[in-house]
């Protein structure tokens, strides 16, 4: 009967893996106490493993209830979606879909909300000074967020200096493109290509300050 | 917000469930979180050890889904693709964190020599059936890198077959097979590791009482 | 020599055996101690693999190349900086994950560096992120996604699905095919020779230019906020444009027929061209809020 040396029969182990053993390790398995000792102790493995599935896991609530809510703020869920809010959201969409964290996929979200309210079309019958007022109170909370977290960052401080002034420089860019925009979407409140700057311009902030938040922890 | 609960999406079929959503219907994507929750929640947990960030990567997993669901098209399970998202987030969050762990010594195979299962002459009689606990085996879990750790929960602990592993992982079913095998190996190395350094302390724990030699 | 016969042998050497085997392995090992502790500073892997492996490498700071060779076969060459980093190259079936991380806390900048040099299969798609020096790659006709904030990306002869996001990294890509998707803050764009049918580039504060053949049924769409947007075109090529600048110019060399139809709702501000150049196959679209926009014959 023809057998196998232990060598021979740990190399092919994987393959045998969820099947019959064929016969020449089988007799090797009766000979040798080595090789039932592994093989025991990897079924010892597995079925201790496989007893944690029957665990009850709780799965906190607050995690749908987080998630309902970015859900909203980035307009993915909606039951009608304006057409050029598509459009929007297409790029919007393409950065958030590169992989971030969660806390930097929600200064992203809050930011495309201000940026979603600014680019609801208008009609030019409707009340400019109305649309005006709305557009001020929607981007005000959101620059009070911003703000605040970028003064978190006022001594922020990378392992490597090349990066941080690099982000700090491109802060500062951001930062000054944003006032220039608001400015411009003030004065000219149906000029689209302003609004489509300005919250583009929130996203790029965003996407920073998120960049910025992975390597703070990354440091810390 | 308010949240009109119907019934009837209660019990929606996932592919309707999934229409629904891409065309942005909330109770529909509610229905598909519904659905997976609990196996990506505990998929992270498992991986990651501990809650808080085993909420952040499902929050993360179902978000990058939902942003993505329009671009679904059902080449694959739907379930299948989300758990691919979902080991990839994690995966990304642990090569991140990893430590001195998985240096480059430890990929390679070491030499065989021409023997039974290397690492063990000498202590023959330290079997692990019977030893193994919850707590041990979590331990050595935790310190596997993270490519291993990632088939064996998906296989021993959340009971995945190769075919969908391959899948998830976007390998072959025969390196699934293989990657989990030497998961079991290392895990083992890991345990009998442990064991002999809980009986070397209880040898001088012993010692030091009754001055006896094993 | 029968099998039976080594099987004997193995379980005789297993038993007498025992003492000796408790004191060589140890021996073996101090003497490996006292060799050689760390790791050369250089190291080089080879992982075999088959049809479109993925390859990614997360990187802090070093320059990374990357190119294509025929082998089916991924080639990982590591040089770091000091004993303060460690790389770390897996393989999990058909993908080979590349990473450098501290060995320590609190690492010097100057010694959070590791370059690479790695081959990779033609068609291997690429996920690459460095923060900072350089990414070169060159002849990797897979889909790519590279990110990176101060460094700068050089591609060459690419023929995928692109994506490169920097902050001030600068980019710059020749005879590049396939789609491409540009975004940076700072960073300068560069984009000679091009052979993609879609085409997506947007700087704030940098430059892009913009020289390649506008394919029938193509898209191409160049943003900026200030700076300069320089587009070439030769006599053959046949694009329907559209440029608009909020405060800033336009500067047209091409003789376009103006559009009949119903204006583009950008026309009502800012300075803007509209109008179809030859048989209008390929979409142009340029902006600026308060840079200058070149559209200018190649020579």
């Amino acid at each position: 009967m023809a057998t196998i040396a232990c060598k021979e029969f740990t190399d092919r182990l994987d393959s045998w893996m969820g099947g019959d053993l064929p016969s020449d390790a089988q007799a090797h398995l009766r000979n040798c106490r080595n090789c039932r000792s592994l093989i025991e102790d990897l079924k010892a493995i597995c079925t201790e493993a496989s007893s944690w599935r029957a665990e009850e896991i709780e799965v906190p609530l607050r995690i749908w209830a987080s998630l309902q809510s970015h859900l909203e703020q980035e307009g993915l869920i909606h039951e009608n979606r304006p057409a050029d809010a598509a459009k929007t959201i297409w790029f919007g969409g393409w950065l958030a879909a590169l992989p971030r964290p969660a806390l930097a996929g929600a200064y992203l979200t809050l930011l495309i909300a201000g940026a979603f309210a600014l680019s609801r079309p208008i009609n030019k019958q409707t009340n400019e000074a109305r649309w005006l007022a709305a557009s001020e109170d929607s981007t005000l909370p959101l620059r009070a967020q911003l703000t605040a977290e970028q003064d978190s960052f006022a001594s922020f401080n990378n392992a490597n200096p090349a990066v941080a002034a690099s982000l700090n420089k491109n802060l500062a860019i951001v930062d000054n493109y944003i006032a220039l925009c608001e400015k411009s979407v003030q004065e000219e409140p149906q000029n689209e290509v302003a609004r489509d700057y300005l919250y583009e311009a929130y996203q790029q902030k965003a996407d920073l300050l998120a960049q910025m938040t992975e390597r703070g922890e990354n440091n810390r | 917000m308010a949240r009109t609960r119907r019934t009837d999406t209660d019990e929606l079929p996932e592919a309707e469930a999934i229409r629904l959503a891409q065309q942005g219907n909330a109770p529909a994507f509610e229905r598909l979180y519904r659905l997976h929750n609990r196996r990506v929640y505990s998929l992270c947990l498992r991986m990651v050890g501990n809650t808080a960030e085993a909420e952040d990567l499902t929050q993360e997993a179902f978000l990058q889904l939902f942003r993505k669901i329009a671009t679904f098209r059902g080449e694959s399970a739907f379930s299948t693709w989300l758990h691919r998202l979902a080991v990839n987030v994690v995966l990304m969050k642990l090569r991140k964190k990893s430590g001195t762990e998985t240096s480059l010594d430890e990929m390679t195979e070491p030499d065989e020599e021409s023997g039974g299962p290397r690492r063990d002459f000498g202590t023959p009689d330290l079997r692990l059936s019977g030893s193994i606990d919850r707590v041990n085996l979590q331990r050595a879990v935790e310190q596997l890198p993270p490519g291993y750790k990632a088939v064996f929960v998906l296989h021993d602990v959340q009971g995945y077959e190769h075919n969908e592993i391959a899948e998830i992982m976007q390998c072959s079913i025969g390196n699934s097979k293989s990657q989990l095998h030497k998961a079991r190996m290392r895990l083992r190395e890991l345990l009998h590791e442990a064991m002999r350094d809980k009986a070397r302390e209880d040898r001088k724990a012993a010692s030091a009482e009754s001055g006896s030699e094993d | 020599m029968s099998t039976t016969h080594f099987v004997r042998k193995q379980f005789i050497w297993t038993a007498s055996w025992k003492p000796m085997a408790v004191i060589v392995p140890s021996l073996l090992f101090c003497s490996m101690l006292s060799a050689d502790p760390q790791p050369p500073r250089r190291q080089e892997q080879h992982f075999k693999v088959e049809a479109h492996p993925v390859v990614t490498i997360h990187n802090p700071n070093g320059l990374i190349t990357v190119k294509a060779w025929t082998k089916a076969e991924v080639m990982v060459i590591s040089n770091r900086a000091s004993d303060n980093v460690e790389v770390d190259a897996e393989q999990m079936g058909n993908r080979v994950d590349v990473s450098t991380h501290a060995a320590s806390d609190n690492v010097a900048p100057d010694d959070m560096r590791a370059d690479y040099q790695i081959n990779v299969p033609e068609d291997a798609e690429l996920q690459i992120h460095n923060d900072s020096g350089e990414v070169n790659v060159a002849n990797v006709l897979g889909d790519m996604n590279v990110e990176t904030v101060a460094a700068a990306v050089d591609l060459e002869d690419s023929a995928g699905y692109v994506t490169i996001k920097t902050v001030g990294g600068s980019f710059q890509c020749t005879r590049c095919a396939g789609k491409l998707e540009i975004s940076s803050i700072s960073g300068n764009l560069r984009l000679t020779d091009i052979h993609s049918y879609r085409v997506h580039a947007q700087t704030s504060t940098g430059n892009i230019l913009f020289s390649g053949e506008f394919l029938p049924n193509g898209i191409y769409r160049l943003k900026n906020y200030s700076g300069v947007i320089e587009v070439r075109f030769s006599p053959a090529d046949s694009f329907d444009l559209s440029a608009t600048s909020l405060k800033g110019k336009v500067i047209n060399e091409a003789s376009l027929t103006p559009k009949s139809h119903q204006q583009h709702f950008y026309s009502r501000f800012g300075n803007s061209l509209f109008g179809t150049f030859n048989a209008g196959r390929a979409k142009v679209e340029l902006t600026s809020f308060d840079g200058t926009i070149n559209i200018l014959k190649r020579d």
